[in-house]
């Protein structure tokens, strides 16, 4: 029963950043941008976090620095594609590799260590013991005593369901994904859609970050993202938006994590932290599978 | 042509201007900082020649995604393949003694065989399962790193090691040095040549070429499209493994954890600001081996991290693709004005 | 009547030198329905975008009720009152009807949320104040061109404006919609809205509007009153010189059957019929159109025909070889097709000229390469460029320059050079002229008449009923993926080609008189 309870909050952990990231790429993805930037997002929103829970010695103002990192990045991403009309796909590219750099950077200039920073100086996000509720036996260890992050995630995920599908908001964004000359016509420019579905990106982003940095583990290290920005992308597109597909997709991704620290028992670690992308390639081969059903 | 050159050289002027700008804000000096990095870098043979070796990677692996892109494949999987074909040369240089002049082309073939194996699994996954290689290369790149990591950790390790890396492969295997000068620029060389020929003269090329620009009218053309993918995805892996197995024989002689993934999106990141273009790939891959081979005089001389050369060259990649768009739109404008103003008068 | 809307000077250039508006002046009246016609690239369509602010000027100024107006955007023009429908309906596909009626303007409660109730209501009544014949609730993808056409009309109605612009309204719907929405447009005027119009179909023209502008070139030839002028004048004025509007083919023989469809039938994925036991035969000598509204199986027949992609069930046959299981290149040595989006399957519009004309002549003719086809010869193939050049009448700088430099006209010439020069017993011809001007359409019927006198079998699909009467020697009719009529060109007319079109069959009987 134990293991059952540790498989199934492992895979809360899991999901967590990688369903807040993805959430972020919805947005963008029904505004009609290829975002690939989320890895590079996630990573700066991580990188800040540990940076605003240090020096501000409180978790709150981590976030609140998560978020601004991450907005950062998201702003150079607008400034380039919107302003600029560089192209998407180039922008999000060069945006990762300019985050590993400049995270890493800082890390050195800032903290003046190489590889990772942990310390006892950063706060960490706490966990949320809800009472009456952990009192309930199996159930009360999920529902309770999680990261407050997590918490935060399942609001962020009903906030943007409501957002997309009843808000004017959600109209003219998904329009502008559908048919952007369409919306243009209607007196709402695509562009201010587009840029405010990266601000909402780089805001979720940055809360995936901070979770990581602060949550997940307490510290930062190089490249600490290890590609989970790639798998919300995976995720985003395997589901065509659908948030509440995104919630399961994510789900099942944390738990790969979580099986594969399980699995570290009978296999070398490797072969475990493969789990994740193996499981995004069989995902994959069903949803080519049933896309090329359909065509036919 | 031109118009390619101008925009170029403004982009990295640019991008300079920005980083000295970031310098200065730190507390550095540009100058100083600029004259140590490409002393460094350029300044007498020893440097140039350690610029041109480190470049070979960049420049294979910038090949690799140039012609990938311009041909329509989307092959995000060069850090993978450069592993593996770095594991197959190694591999092959740990358990296969023959004399050099057979040792050293077996190797480079090995390692062209895995870089093009890795990139031959995703080829298949999009040809029999329509999956996106986007994903699956951008996947097995994970994939790869751990299964290397793997590797060199439990049946390549070298017991006497501290850290996880392979022993040192047969002595026939090394590369040959003149001096400073070694002789995988020989082959990076070699292998340019040949591929610029490839892309530009042959039929061949010419096909993915035109299926990279408009595959639809490819296809109608009579191009066999599904042939030309899967060679192409073989061939930019082969480039690939190439480069990972040119860093092993050139270099350590040996697998070590952290051999060179970096090289590969950096080589990536070479084919965008280079616009898929061959040539401006090689150049751009000198360029960017200059700054990385003098970061690390730039550091001891001045005490500016080297990690600050992965800031730069993200920026100025970021300077010149923008710039190449804003330079269309501001010779347009121009255009439209004279023109107006000629109707007027 | 009064002006309500006054433009001077206009002027507007495209990169690189492309002078689409060349001082041009003119003026609309409250209330009138008002026509502007102009062969392609006359500038007709330019002028409506500058006025509607979707395109900035270069020069001139623009009067609104006396004031002057720049618009710098669509929202801008809506806002004052003019709104424009585009050829290409600007609908969102996934959105229902009155989804996208009140995109932009939606009535909202709290926190943004949309009130489904009050959108529905006004989004009805709308519908009722002009009568038009539309369900709110349907989703655009799933509603006729006709109905998107309307909707399109709505969504400006409902932001009240007074001036209407369409932009060849006509293009998209068959014979038989044209009329209701005449009286549509009678009826909005006669509400007080002022229409404009953009149109190169004189005979509509002339029974829909009040006022008549000529544009050609960039410049503004004459506005005239509708009831003051006629066809041959209106076309005059249009081109520059006097336009035949007579057929030109010679009599000919036709030869052995060339090519041959044989109850080809094509089911998509979704279990729709596309293509229905479709019979069909082209002879030697012979141009067969096939006449049809977009969308009942002419894109699946050319896809089966070229081998993009795989019918259900039935043949094809070139001088009796059975094309159906043979792959792209193989059919090639026997098909030359011209496609009808020159862009997008047509070339490569980035790559130069030469590149362009080479395709499948590199592949099927061993002069253009070495070394058993591995190697190019571009020598050989820059000698073909030239030859194309002469042969087509083609105007090129560099044949090194990038295939979109040429323009349209010039394009297609290019096109038309490669895959006729490939010696193939048959032509597949997508909408050839689609996009061309009156000079370059003359000269690609010509070519298109000289392959038939020189014994090749040509297929032509075009929208251009008038096209196809021109030069076809059969007219073949497409409904809802079934041939339902074949008939001798000098046996039928426009009314009863566009009734089959429409109908599937004839007013009286299905029938066949071949």
């Amino acid at each position: 029963m134990n293991i059952f309870i540790g498989l199934i909050n492992g895979m809360i952990s899991g999901a967590t950043p990688i369903l807040l990231a993805a959430l972020g790429g919805t947005f963008t993805y029904y505004a009609g941008i290829f975002n690939i930037a989320m890895e590079g997002m996630m990573l700066g929103g991580a990188f800040f976090g540990v940076l605003g829970s240090y020096y501000f010695n409180s978790w709150p103002m981590g976030i609140l620095c998560a978020i601004i990192g991450a907005l950062l990045m998201a702003l150079i991403f607008i400034v380039f594609t919107v302003f600029l009309k560089t192209d998407e796909f180039v922008t999000g590219i060069a945006l990762n590799l300019f985050a590993v750099g400049a995270t890493t950077y800082m890390l050195r200039q800032i903290f003046n260590v190489k590889g990772v920073f942990s310390n006892p100086g950063i706060i960490p996000i706490p966990h949320i013991d809800i009472p009456f509720i952990d009192k309930i036996p199996v159930l009360g260890d999920i529902l309770s005593g999680q990261n407050l992050m997590v918490y935060v995630t399942v609001v962020v995920l009903l906030i943007s369901v409501f957002a997309i599908y009843k808000t004017r908001f959600g109209l003219r964004l998904r329009a502008a994904g559908y048919n952007s000359p369409s919306l243009d016509s209607s007196g709402v420019r695509t562009s201010t859609m587009r840029i405010w579905s990266l601000v909402i990106c780089g805001v979720l982003c940055g809360l995936a970050g901070a979770f990581l940095s602060l949550g997940y583990v307490t510290l930062f290290s190089e490249n600490m993202t290890a590609g989970r920005g790639w798998i919300s992308l995976a995720a985003v597109i395997l589901v065509n938006g659908n948030p509440w597909g995104i919630a399961l997709i994510s789900l099942v991704f944390g738990f790969t994590d979580g099986l594969g620290l399980l699995l570290q028992k009978f296999l070398p670690n490797q072969f475990t932290s493969m789990v994740p992308y193996l499981a995004t390639l069989v995902s994959l081969y069903f949803y080519s599978i049933q896309k090329r059903k359909k065509s036919i | 042509m031109r118009k390619k050159f101008v925009s170029g050289v403004l982009g990295i002027v640019v991008a300079l201007g920005l980083g000295a700008v970031i310098m200065l804000i730190e507390g550095f000096n540009p100058i100083t900082t600029y004259s140590a990095l490409f002393s460094y870098s350029l300044g007498g043979f020893y440097p140039l020649t350690t610029t041109l070796r480190n470049s070979v990677p960049l420049i294979l692996t910038g090949l690799s995604a140039s012609i990938a892109f311009a041909s329509g494949p989307v092959n995000l999987g060069q850090p993978g393949q450069l592993l593996i074909g770095a594991l197959f040369a190694t591999v092959g240089g740990l358990y296969i003694h023959l004399p050099a002049p057979l040792m050293i082309p077996l190797l480079i073939i090995l390692a062209m065989i895995g870089g093009a194996l890795w990139s031959g699994i995703a080829a298949l996954m999009r040809r029999f399962f329509s999956m996106d290689e986007f994903i699956t290369t951008l996947m097995l790149n994970m994939i790869a790193d751990f299964f290397t990591y793997w590797a060199i950790s439990y049946p390549f390790f070298d017991k006497t090691a501290y850290s996880p890396m392979t022993p040192q492969i047969d002595k026939a295997g090394w590369l040959p040095e003149f001096g400073n000068f070694n002789t995988n620029i020989l082959v990076m060389v070699l292998v340019f040549v040949a591929v610029w020929f490839i892309f530009t003269r042959f039929t061949a090329g010419y096909e993915w070429r035109l299926t990279g620009q408009n595959s639809i009218f490819a296809r109608l053309g009579g191009c066999k499209i599904d042939k030309n993918y899967v060679t192409v995805m073989l061939l930019t892996g082969a480039l690939a493994g190439l480069a990972g197995g040119l860093v092993v024989m050139a270099g350590p002689h040996r697998f070590l954890k952290g051999l060179g993934a970096n090289y590969a999106w950096d080589g990536v990141m070479i084919a965008m600001v280079a616009n898929n273009d061959l040539i401006g790939t090689l150049l751009y891959g000198l360029f960017f081996s200059s700054l990385q081979t003098g970061a690390v005089g730039m550091e001891l001389i001045t005490a500016v991290p080297s990690e600050f050369i992965q800031v730069l060259q993200s920026v100025i990649v970021l300077v010149i693709v923008a710039g190449r768009g804003m330079l269309d739109i501001v010779l347009d404008k121009t255009q439209i004005k004279r023109k107006a103003r000629e109707r007027t008068a | 009547m009064e002006t309500i809307i006054e433009m001077k000077d206009m002027i507007k250039v495209f990169p690189p030198n492309v002078v689409a508006l060349d001082s041009v002046s003119t003026d609309f009246r409250k209330g009138e329905i008002h026509a502007i016609v102009g062969e392609n690239g006359a500038g007709k369509s330019t002028l409506m975008k500058v006025l509607y602010g979707l395109e900035p000027k270069n020069g001139g100024e623009i009067l609104f009720h006396g004031q002057s107006v720049n618009f710098k955007d669509a929202g801008e023009a809506i806002a004052a009152g003019i709104g424009m429908v585009h050829q290409e309906i600007l609908l969102i596909q996934e959105y229902t009807i009155w989804e996208n009626i009140i995109l932009g303007i939606e009535p909202v409660g709290f926190l943004g949320r949309i009130n489904r109730v009050q959108a529905r209501k006004n989004v009805q009544a709308k519908i009722d104040e002009f009568k038009f014949n539309l369900n709110l609730d349907d989703k655009i993808e799933d509603i006729s061109v006709a109905a998107r056409q309307k909707v399109e009309i709505l969504k400006l109605l409902y932001r009240n404006v007074e001036v209407l612009i369409l932009d060849e309204p006509t293009a998209v719907l068959t014979p038989q919609e044209i009329p209701q929405l005449f009286s549509e447009l009678q009826r909005l005027r006669d509400n007080g809205k002022t229409i404009l119009f953009i149109s190169h179909h004189l005979d509509e023209v002339l029974a829909l509007s009040d006022r008549i502008t000529v544009m050609r070139k960039g410049k503004k030839i004459a506005t005239v009153e509708a009831r003051d002028t006629n066809k041959e004048d209106l076309a005059k004025m249009m081109v520059g010189r006097d336009v035949l509007f007579l057929s030109k083919r010679e009599a000919k023989q036709p030869g052995a059957v060339v090519f041959a469809i044989k109850a080809l039938t094509y089911i998509d994925g979704n279990k729709r019929k596309r293509l229905d036991d479709v019979n069909l035969q082209v002879k030697a000598g012979e141009i067969v159109g096939i006449a049809g509204v977009e969308g009942n199986g002419q894109f699946e027949l050319v896809n089966s025909i070229m081998g993009l992609t795989r019918p259900t069930s039935g043949q094809i046959l070139v001088n009796g070889k059975e094309l159906i299981a043979a792959d792209i290149l193989e059919r090639r040595k026997f098909v030359s097709f011209v496609s009808q989006d020159r862009s997008k399957m047509g070339a490569a519009v980035k790559a130069s000229i030469t590149e362009n004309v080479m395709m499948t002549h590199h592949r099927l003719n061993k002069q253009f390469t070495h070394w058993n086809g591995a190697l190019l010869d571009y020598r050989y193939s820059r000698q073909f460029t030239r030859k194309i050049e002469e042969q087509f009448g083609v105007s090129m700088g560099s044949m090194d320059n990038p295939f979109k430099s040429l323009s349209g006209g010039n394009q297609q010439k290019v096109i038309l050079g490669r895959e006729l020069l490939l010696d193939t017993p048959f032509l597949l011809l997508d909408q050839p002229t689609r996009g061309l001007d009156v000079g370059s359409i003359e000269y690609v019927h010509e070519i298109i008449l000289k392959m038939r006198m020189q014994d090749r079998a040509i297929l032509l699909i075009s929208a251009d009923l008038e096209e196809l009467f021109r030069i076809s020697d059969h007219i073949v009719v497409l409904n809802r993926g079934k041939i339902v009529a074949d008939l001798a060109t000098e046996k039928t007319n426009l009314e009863q080609v566009g009734y089959l079109m429409l109908e599937g069959k004839d007013k009286e009987d299905a029938k066949e008189i071949r």
